[in-house]
């Protein structure tokens, strides 16, 4: 069954030329898609409008047959930067969206502690964000996105201000803690490697359709040493071939 | 072993002493009247007379309670309107272009009409304090709770935040250090405020002091009462800044 459906979708913003134009496109239960695309190719709000932020001005996005309206607790998001709240402790941001509803039980903190551990952040729950790095603060954000323990995750370039070991280690845990819940990710980046790395599905979008849509052959679990292998290049090439082709 | 003070702290006190000396040889040596320029010594003991025969207190104690209350009043409501004003961009609108006005007009220009509404004595540079500090509090508020990072306003709607919780867990920390400047500002201005209200409006207070003094032709006194009134603008300083460190401390907070 069709877990998040994006049917005909199009988005204009006032006075500009439309955003995203008249796209289709399915997602399973627990499969990971990844959206590439040059700047300002619409990806975000692709995102946006998967998480209910925006209303489509044209065709329908469904999750698990339900038009989307609102964001809820179904999902999770993660924005660019962590926007983490650096007045309270690691701990705090990683309740909030449990302490915007009610207090957090002794349950959902234990909960939180597990995600942060899992995270390789138990030393720094009482911590401050600014004292933190910023894999460390993208690790925290994630967790924030997880604690309601979404079906949905969405994801807005997490990682693109890390350095390269960094997000080779946060793609990993992700990749870990997605296959533990069996959530459903879509993941927008710009980074070739990271979308075939991550990916079941890439999808590469150029002015706001989607020019591609490649299945990763790449087999599961993946580990660090497939970064090296000919298919995960092949994968690589094609991607890049697809994102050349569109802007011709 | 930790020094006491760094070679910059042991200069400046340096210079305040050469600068003592020279105002003392000045007065003394160079038939400066001491009606224009008293010397040091002159002030301090009209400084220790005053303050050890209990003359200066009730003065010290007036001024300060004007300030207080005119900082208290004039803070609250500045902090109640700003967040009123950022809240509701109708509000905004409405009120900006009269902000403005009375942002330009001299708020010191207005005491002597307050005198004629409030009377002569404490509520005038009560009223007087409160307006100078209302227009940093309400500046600060405004600028802060709207400069909220739109990607932060963008994870409370997600995460389903009502319209209290994002202003109250969000807004406001996210403003807070923006609103404790204004505080700070307001703290500096409050002291001006008190002091040239009571050089018009009061028979009590150090600013009425200093009018008093000058009739009398004290000019030791005079000079004694400045430096109360800078050693209660530094204490008062002072305090807002710990204040600020202590709120402030998760914000800038460094491994």
């Amino acid at each position: 069954m069709n877990f998040l459906e994006f049917n005909k979708v199009g988005f204009t913003y006032p006075g500009w030329p439309p955003v995203v134009r008249n796209v289709d496109w399915t997602i399973a239960q627990g499969e990971f898609h990844c959206l590439v695309g040059r700047s300002g190719c619409g990806k975000t709000t692709w995102l946006k409008l998967a998480a209910g932020l925006l209303q489509p001005h044209t065709g329908s996005v469904r999750l698990q047959g339900q038009p989307v309206v609102a964001p809820g607790p179904q999902l999770g998001f993660v924005f660019q930067s962590p926007t983490l709240l650096e007045w309270h402790r690691v701990i705090d941001n990683v309740l909030l969206p449990v302490s915007l509803q009610h207090k957090p039980t002794a349950v959902e903190i234990d909960a939180a502690q597990q995600l942060l551990g899992l995270l390789g952040l138990s030393g720094h729950m009482q911590h401050y964000p600014r004292q933190l790095s910023g894999g460390q603060q993208s690790r925290v954000a994630l967790a924030r996105a997880l604690i309601l323990k979404p079906a949905l995750l969405l994801l807005d370039e997490p990682f693109a201000a890390l350095d390269a070991i960094t997000r080779g280690e946060l793609q990993d845990d992700l990749l870990q803690i997605c296959r533990l819940h069996r959530t459903t990710v879509l993941f927008v980046t710009h980074d070739i490697a990271e979308a075939v790395y991550l990916g079941d599905r890439v999808a590469v979008m150029d002015s706001g359709s989607v020019v591609q849509d490649i299945h990763v052959q790449v087999s599961k679990p993946r580990l660090p040493a497939m970064r090296y292998s000919a298919i995960f290049n092949q994968h690589c090439a094609q991607v890049r071939n697809a994102m050349d082709m569109a802007t011709v | 072993m930790k020094r006491i003070f760094t070679s910059t702290q042991l200069g400046a006190i340096g210079l305040l002493l050469a600068w003592l000396g020279v105002w003392e040889l000045a007065s003394r040596g160079a038939g400066v009247s001491a009606l224009v320029l008293p010397a040091p010594t002159a002030v301090a003991r009209s400084l220790w007379i005053g303050l050890s025969t209990g003359y200066l207190w009730p003065h010290i104690g007036a001024t300060s309670f004007e300030l207080l209350m005119g900082l208290l009043a004039g803070c609250l409501l500045g902090f109640g309107v700003g967040v009123a004003m950022a809240e509701s961009a109708r509000l905004h609108r409405l009120l900006k272009p009269y902000i403005v006005i009375s942002q330009v007009i001299p708020k010191l220009a207005l005491a002597p009409l307050f005198i004629v509404w409030f009377g002569f004595g404490m509520t005038s540079t009560v009223v007087i304090t409160a307006l100078i500090c209302f227009f940093p509090l309400m500046e600060n508020t405004v600028t802060g709770l709207r400069t909220v990072d739109p990607q932060r306003l963008e994870l409370f709607r997600m995460l389903g935040a009502t319209r209290c919780q994002t202003l109250l867990r969000l807004k406001l920390p996210a403003g807070l250090p923006g609103i404790l400047a204004g505080l700070r500002v307001a703290v500096v201005l409050a002291l001006v405020g008190a002091v040239v209200g009571e050089f018009i409006g009061a028979s009590k207070g150090l600013g009425a002091l200093i009018i008093a003094s000058q009739g009398m032709m004290d000019t030791p006194l005079m000079f004694a009462v400045l430096i109360v009134i800078a050693a209660i603008g530094l204490l008062l300083y002072q305090l807002t800044l710990a204040l600020e460190k202590r709120l402030l401390r998760p914000y800038t907070a460094i491994s």
